[in-house]
């Protein structure tokens, strides 16, 4: 390989390295994700920062690529262009090479946090307790396990999985809470399900993504179609909705 | 002009036979959608008959001789033409125009975006706005290239004096005009607001307008389906002697590869959208939970079509931007034969993956794990592109004129758009950003980024073919580099934005979002901005840019080696392939000969290496 090709190569590795030492700063130094309230949020972050850290270096390498092709290879042409560039029409092992990482790239991604990530986001199905959403444009009707009742308000125990038995009276809604990061539609005809496990205690004046976001498009009031969400401690909760349930 | 006078007359009387026969027979009000439905559907038989079909066809079937429209001049480009060159260019013209106006739509959208509250749209009127920017540009990203170039260049590409059918072709764009108007006339019966996907039940029961969208739209899809049969049968059957299958130019084989989807799947969202103009005019309950109907149902038609559609978008990109590549950094296509199987590849798995539409829908979640699975083995054949285009960059002799310097753009825009759609794929993740901004900004990476930038590649590079004049290549790089910064500003701080707590198709949003959506509102408008410098490049080039000559970028392919713009019927002699089509590098390789004709291949090169034979890969 004569000095200049190798040239070529040292460009392309100091850019790559260079970018990829950029993205990984940003990706890890900046916290791009809001607050977590949930374990749910957790495995869902997890996924995340993972499958950013593994795109990291491949825009890396592509962005590097173009940079030295601009840098290196560009040449100046006065009227129409009288050199060719090498005939290399393909490189069989180079691209069987690429083929077989990628594809071992895509096996490992969908194994994990695909489906790894799936069976931890679900968990086993079974819950502390049920709560019963029903959505209609463009309010939230929440009822308790003992007959409480909550309209545009959703109050959940920390620290116990909640299973959420939703249904539709008129479109297809979607039930989406910022901070625990899952969502799931509200399909008339169907009852959805979504499980999930509040850490912490708040309320949306902590958080404004501790709220229940109509997520499908529904109409004039879809923006609107959003409820807060407070999570009480567990002895709070009870005695909540304890008290509720006596007073209806 | 004589021809789309009557077409109009035939139209409008048409809609009124349909309309006035259904409200005698029913009784009702002339406004009601049943109307509406039989008034457009005879008004269509009434346009097409009136622009072209009534002249020709519908004669022979009768036993009369077809009259041949004999206009000449630029009033060719306002009538019924078969010359695959006019529809091409009719097709430029008209979604430029269409893409510009969904562009204003954006505008509008981002004003109102750019703060917390209601601006200057109420709810309503945002809904609107945005379910026709999306419709439109869905259109533009579905037609724009495979209608433009694929009419224009894949004949020329093959050797053929124009397409297979060009009457059907002529058809195949005179059903546009219909779309924009039953799209545009909307607003008369209250518009459409369930955006580009029109889930049910939501667009089962909204305003009148979205009976126009779902017969607009059936009827873009049958121009979309015929004009995919036409390009299959062009290629297939009218190829020049000696250019065999190994031979086509990229671009030719990315147009099949599409044409292959948007005639396969394209019915899937036409029966759809029947479904729900039976479920809003008849009666029917298809997509009513509560009458044992599945708004589920329609997702996953609707889906059928509309991924695979993003691949008709994208497919055509990838030819564009490859035939950009290998042409102007003077070296032979890498890996030819990996990049057709890819392109086959990527056709084939688009209608396979649908469901990832769906992962929070409420479908059976054994359903996740195959689609997520299915959807990641797309990345597969996607990264041989991506790997060609840049190995074909690299050590070439890069000429940074506009079309490459947009095409090197290109490839970070794609690769943004797929790095992040990885994200949406895995279920994990998708289960928090579906629904988001997430998605907006990265299917803004993908669709504009992965589409919009092909097709500007495209319009720089066949601009001097088209029109015969140079464009201003300083300008166009200004271009090029203001628009990918403008790019960048919108649409970043727009993923920030999902992950943050912004779903999408809002008018409205908690107030804590406001500094992020105020700055890419901003750069919207910077963006926008350099549309208006694009729109003086080409209409100052086409007016007194500097003569381009035959082959103004000394390229190898077949269009490169007639006048710019091409005779009538395209070659003075009978081309004869002989090799490859990217012989770049290698002495003596030429990719065609015409008979009769002495000279006309490009001026061989020095070559800088010994190679190969051009037509090994």
């Amino acid at each position: 390989m004569d000095q200049n090709r190798r040239n070529d190569w040292i460009w392309f590795g100091s850019l790559w390295t260079a970018f990829s030492a950029v993205g990984f700063y940003l990706v890890l130094g900046i916290d791009l994700l809001p607050a977590q309230w949930a374990h749910e949020a957790e495995v869902v972050d997890d996924a995340y920062i993972l499958l950013m850290g593994l795109s990291i270096p491949i825009f890396a390498g592509v962005a590097a690529a173009l940079l030295t092709s601009l840098l290196r290879f560009r040449v100046q042409v006065d009227g129409t262009p009288t050199e060719d560039g090498p005939p290399v029409h393909t490189n069989r092992n180079f691209v069987r090479l690429w083929v077989a990482s990628t594809l071992m790239l895509a096996l490992m991604i969908t194994v994990n946090p695909g489906f790894i990530g799936i069976a931890e986001l679900r968990g086993e199905p079974s819950a502390d307790i049920v709560v019963e959403v029903q959505s209609q444009r463009w309010s939230w009707k929440v009822n308790y396990e003992n007959g409480a009742e909550t309209f545009n308000q959703l109050y959940l125990p920390a620290d116990r999985r909640v299973r959420f038995d939703i249904t539709s009276l008129d479109l297809v809604h979607s039930f989406w809470i910022p901070a625990f990061r899952v969502k799931i539609d509200a399909v008339p005809g169907r009852v959805t399900h979504l499980y999930v496990t509040p850490e912490g205690v708040g309320s949306f004046e902590d958080d404004f993504n501790l709220r229940v976001q109509c997520a499908e498009i529904c109409g004039l009031g879809h923006a609107q179609m959003a409820m807060p969400v407070t999570v009480l401690a567990p002895a709070d909760f009870d005695a909540w909705v304890s008290d509720l349930a006596e007073g209806a | 002009m004589r021809q789309l006078l009557r077409a109009v007359i035939f139209g409008i009387l048409g809609y009124l036979v349909g309309a006035v026969l259904t409200w005698l027979v029913r009784g009702g009000s002339l406004g009601d959608e049943v109307c509406v439905v039989f008034g457009y559907v005879v008004g269509l038989v009434g346009w097409l008959f009136g622009i072209g079909m009534g002249d020709t066809w519908v004669r022979e079937w009768f036993g009369l001789p077809a009259r041949e429209s004999e206009v000449t001049g630029w009033k060719r480009y306002l009538g019924f033409s078969t010359n695959h060159k006019v529809i091409g260019i009719q097709y430029l013209a008209t979604f430029i125009v269409v893409l510009l106006l969904g562009g204003v739509a954006a505008m509008i959208i981002r004003l109102e975006l750019a703060q917390a509250g209601e601006g200057i749209l109420n709810a309503d009127r945002y809904n609107q706005i945005m379910s026709m920017h999306g419709i439109l540009m869905v259109a533009v990203a579905v037609a724009a290239i495979l209608g433009s170039f694929g009419n224009y260049l894949v004949p020329i590409m093959i050797g053929a004096d124009d397409m297979a059918f060009p009457r059907l072709n002529a058809v195949t764009f005179w059903l546009i005009p219909p779309v924009a108007i039953g799209l545009l006339a909307a607003p008369a019966l209250g518009s459409f607001d369930a955006g580009w996907t029109a889930y049910p039940p939501l667009s089962v029961v909204n305003n009148g307008g979205q009976i126009l969208f779902v017969l607009a739209v059936t009827t873009f899809g049958l121009s979309s389906i015929l004009g995919g049969l036409n390009v299959i049968t062009t290629i297939v059957t009218m190829r020049a002697p000696g250019m065999t299958w190994g031979r086509l130019p990229i671009f030719v084989w990315a147009a099949f590869a599409a044409s292959m989807i948007s005639l396969l799947t394209t019915q899937f969202f036409a029966a759809s959208l029947v479904l729900i103009a039976m479920d809003r005019v008849a009666g029917t309950v298809f997509f009513d939970g509560a009458a044992g109907g599945d708004p589920l149902l329609y997702q996953h038609l609707f889906w059928f079509y509309s991924h695979p559609a993003v691949y008709v978008m994208v497919l055509p990109g990838f030819g564009v931007v490859l035939e950009t590549i290998t042409h102007m950094s003077r070296k032979p296509l890498f890996a030819y034969k990996a990049v057709v199987v890819s392109l086959l590849t990527i056709a084939g798995l688009s209608v396979i993956v649908w469901a990832h539409h769906m992962f929070t829908s409420g479908m059976a979640e054994y359903l996740h794990g195959p689609f997520m699975f299915a959807t990641e083995m797309i990345s597969v054949p996607t990264g041989v592109i991506f790997l060609s285009a840049v190995a074909t960059l690299w050590r070439g002799r890069l000429w940074m004129k506009t079309p490459l310097f947009f095409a090197m753009i290109w490839i970070f825009q794609f690769l943004m758009g797929g790095v992040t759609g990885i994200f949406l794929a895995d279920v994990v993740t998708d289960v928090s950003l579906h629904d988001s901004y997430f998605v907006v900004a990265h299917f803004h990476y993908t669709i504009m980024g992965g589409m919009i930038f092909a097709f500007l590649t495209g319009i720089f590079f066949w601009f001097p073919k088209i029109t015969g004049r140079m464009i201003n290549d300083r300008l166009g790089i200004i271009f090029a580099v203001w628009l990918t910064i403008g790019f960048q500003l919108t649409f970043l701080p727009q993923f920030w934005l999902g992950t943050n707590g912004m779903n999408r198709r809002i008018a409205d949003y908690p107030e804590q979002l406001e500094g992020a959506n105020l700055f890419s509102s901003i750069s919207a408008y910077f963006l926008g901005g350099s549309f208006l410098l694009l729109v003086y490049i080409l209409l100052s080039a086409a007016r007194r840019g500097p003569r381009a000559g035959d082959n103004p970028w000394n390229a190898s392919t077949l269009e490169w080696q007639v006048s710019s713009p091409p005779p009538e019927h395209n070659f003075s002699g009978q081309p004869t392939v002989l090799g490859h089509p990217y012989g770049y590098g290698t002495a003596g390789s030429r990719h065609a000969e015409f008979a009769g004709v002495t000279t006309g291949g490009p001026t061989p090169p020095e070559p800088t290496g010994a190679g190969e034979g051009g037509d090994n890969e």
